[in-house]
């Protein structure tokens, strides 16, 4: 169905330019539009192209080229891969990293577990008080994290979950959007499929686990990035529950070197190309699901 | 389906489902057992730490945490706002959310109308002004920490054009300002992707027929694109005004608060009561605060564009 709309879209914007009303005017309106655009995009990029190139140069030379204006604050003397090397085998960012693909690993296996069993019991069973369930769910974990992270990382401390892996993934597994995105999904598997699993005599959990999810890999895709990306770029709760610096996940520990003693910005800005190679892979996947996000809610 | 843990029977032996036939009842076991975990998280993660945060913030407690803290009813707010520097911190909190969230909107929604336009390599365009979103939050800050470092990169450029250089995020007048250009650059990019997808929805028809009519490029914004619009651009002014009233990332690693408390938000200061001063219950009235005051702002968003929607 996007796909259809997609193409129409791009027809009916492809068509006022074949219109005869294409006149030297309107190529000027075009080249100061493009114009202004490119600009804003170079006023956006920069800092991340900046960030890009110094982490493959000596920090004396980031500095160095920051001041006065020239070429060469983009544009390098030399290349090295120092900075990596120190900040993977010299500091505790390696294990940090290794830290958060578990931490993401698991939140995303047990998050998606948990969400496509309760998606699916709003989607396919019927029963008193299933909208409410739904909204409750939705709506609560809508709620943003850090407005209750504080007391409830007094709770997990209390609970001696503090300092262990168990406390960083927990808070990972409740996530609404992907309860919401997969019951969209489920909503949308014609129910005579289940029907005719149950006459083959097919249990629920079987149904769920080789009909439905096999048929949803779009919203499982969906809904394990969002858990993988909420959990990778997690600042506030590593820093609140996790006090030993082993069990740190990457984030807290590439913010503790930045602004440490003399900045080490060689090593800040290799760290921050590392955290940064991961979303940008999952960013571009979930990008048009974003979009359609906003537009489409129930529809489907 | 004869092992069917004994724990979830009981579960859902609580729920009605008695419908006459036994294949019901059984889906009504099957409906609860599977809506289990994910009850119970939130009931864990999230229904517990809220009433724990607003019963917290009714008792008096003692730094350190060896004597039991005893029921002060109000005390704790009392004691807030009767602190001139605490309510400095909500006026600042909402100023800063009354600038960013139609500052950020405003401008997103202002390079979607231009990524949207007939110009040549328009997807390019876009994916650039995505770039800033990958980077999590922390790399920003250190990105933009370094950037705005006086002896930093946008001074030199400051400088090459002739004004005079800043000191950014080491001048009261100026850190809430380049906290504001810092979660701008992250959030322009964002807020413009549900944005461009909005207005591509926006029926082409409505535009030929506009063209017929004669109205203007800016008739046609303020006639047809903004009220077309008036869905996702509620869902991202709200969604991003529930993220600026918590953002805590650029605070903590940047400022911690300064100078002179200029950067001191809400988020923030209930942090740093809580773990900073050790100041628990203090700590819960600030996070209950925040959220009263954030929930305000989201419902007032929602009426008012709601009621602009009908009149």
């Amino acid at each position: 169905m996007t796909t259809t709309s997609s193409l129409e879209r791009a027809k009916a914007s492809e068509e006022p330019a074949a219109r005869p009303g294409w006149t030297a005017k309107r190529a000027v309106l075009t080249i100061a539009l493009t114009g202004l655009v490119a600009i804003i995009c170079l006023v956006f990029i920069l800092p991340a192209v900046w960030i890009l190139i110094g982490s493959f140069r000596p920090t004396q030379e980031i500095l160095s080229t920051m001041s006065p204006l020239s070429w060469r604050i983009v544009i390098p003397y030399q290349l090295t891969l120092d900075n990596y090397t120190r900040l993977l085998f010299q500091t505790g960012f390696s294990r940090a990293l290794l830290n958060s693909a578990l931490v993401c690993v698991a939140s995303v296996v047990i998050g998606l577990l948990v969400s496509a069993m309760a998606a699916y019991s709003l989607a396919v069973f019927e029963f008193r008080g299933r909208g409410f369930v739904f909204a409750l769910i939705v709506v609560s974990f809508m709620v943003p994290f850090e407005a209750i992270a504080i007391p409830l990382a007094q709770q997990f401390t209390s609970w001696g979950l503090g300092n262990t892996l168990i406390g960083l993934i927990l808070p990972g597994i409740g996530n609404g959007l992907a309860v919401f995105n997969l019951r969209q999904y489920f909503l949308g598997i014609p129910k005579s499929y289940r029907e005719a699993a149950m006459l083959d005599g097919a249990s629920e959990p079987r149904i769920l686990f080789f009909l439905y999810l096999r048929m949803s890999t779009p919203a499982l895709t969906n809904s394990a990035l969002l858990i993988f990306l909420s959990q990778w770029t997690a600042f506030l709760w590593p820093l609140l529950i996790i006090s030993d610096s082993k069990l740190q996940l990457a984030p807290v520990a590439l913010a503790g070197t930045f602004g440490e003693h003399s900045a080490d910005y060689g090593q800040n800005f290799a760290g921050t190309v590392l955290l940064a190679l991961v979303p940008a892979i999952g960013m571009v996947i979930l990008q048009r699901f974003f979009g359609q996000l906003s537009l489409t809610s129930g529809e489907k | 389906m004869a092992e069917v843990p004994v724990t979830h029977v009981k579960i859902s032996s609580r729920r009605p489902a008695r419908r006459g036939r036994a294949g019901r009842k059984l889906e009504g076991l099957w409906a609860a057992a599977f809506l289990t975990p994910a009850l119970l998280s939130l009931i864990v993660l999230r229904i517990a730490p809220t009433v724990g945060a607003v019963s917290s913030s009714l008792y008096k407690g003692f730094p350190g945490g060896i004597i039991p803290a005893t029921f002060a009813g109000l005390h704790n707010y009392e004691f807030l706002f009767s602190d001139p520097q605490f309510k400095a911190t909500i006026f600042r909190t909402i100023l800063f959310n009354v600038v960013i969230n139609p500052l950020q909107i405003g401008l997103a929604l202002a390079v979607s109308v231009l990524l949207v336009q007939n110009i040549p390599l328009v997807g390019l365009w876009r994916g650039l002004m995505f770039v800033p979103i990958t980077i999590p939050i922390v790399g920003s800050c250190i990105a933009w920490g370094a950037a705005l470092n006086p002896q930093g990169p946008v001074n030199a450029f400051i400088s090459a054009v002739g004004g005079s250089e800043q000191p950014f995020f080491t001048s009261p007048d100026q850190a809430l300002a380049s906290i504001i250009m810092l979660a701008s650059w992250i959030g322009i990019g964002y807020w413009m992707l549900f944005l461009i997808s909005g207005l591509q929805a926006i029926p082409e028809e409505l535009y030929d027929a506009a063209k017929i009519d004669r109205a203007g490029p800016i008739q046609t914004f303020f006639y047809i694109t903004i009220p077309m619009l008036k869905r996702p651009l509620l869902f991202v002014l709200v969604a991003d005004t529930v993220a600026n009233f918590v953002l805590f990332v650029p605070v903590q690693m940047l400022t911690q608060g300064g100078p002179q408390s200029s950067t001191t938000l809400l988020m923030f200061e209930a942090y740093r009561t809580t773990f900073g001063y050790g100041s628990r219950n203090t700590g819960a009235a600030q996070v209950v605060l925040l959220t009263v005051i954030m929930l305000f702002f989201v419902l007032l968003q929602f009426r008012l564009l709601r009621q602009e929607q009908e009149g």
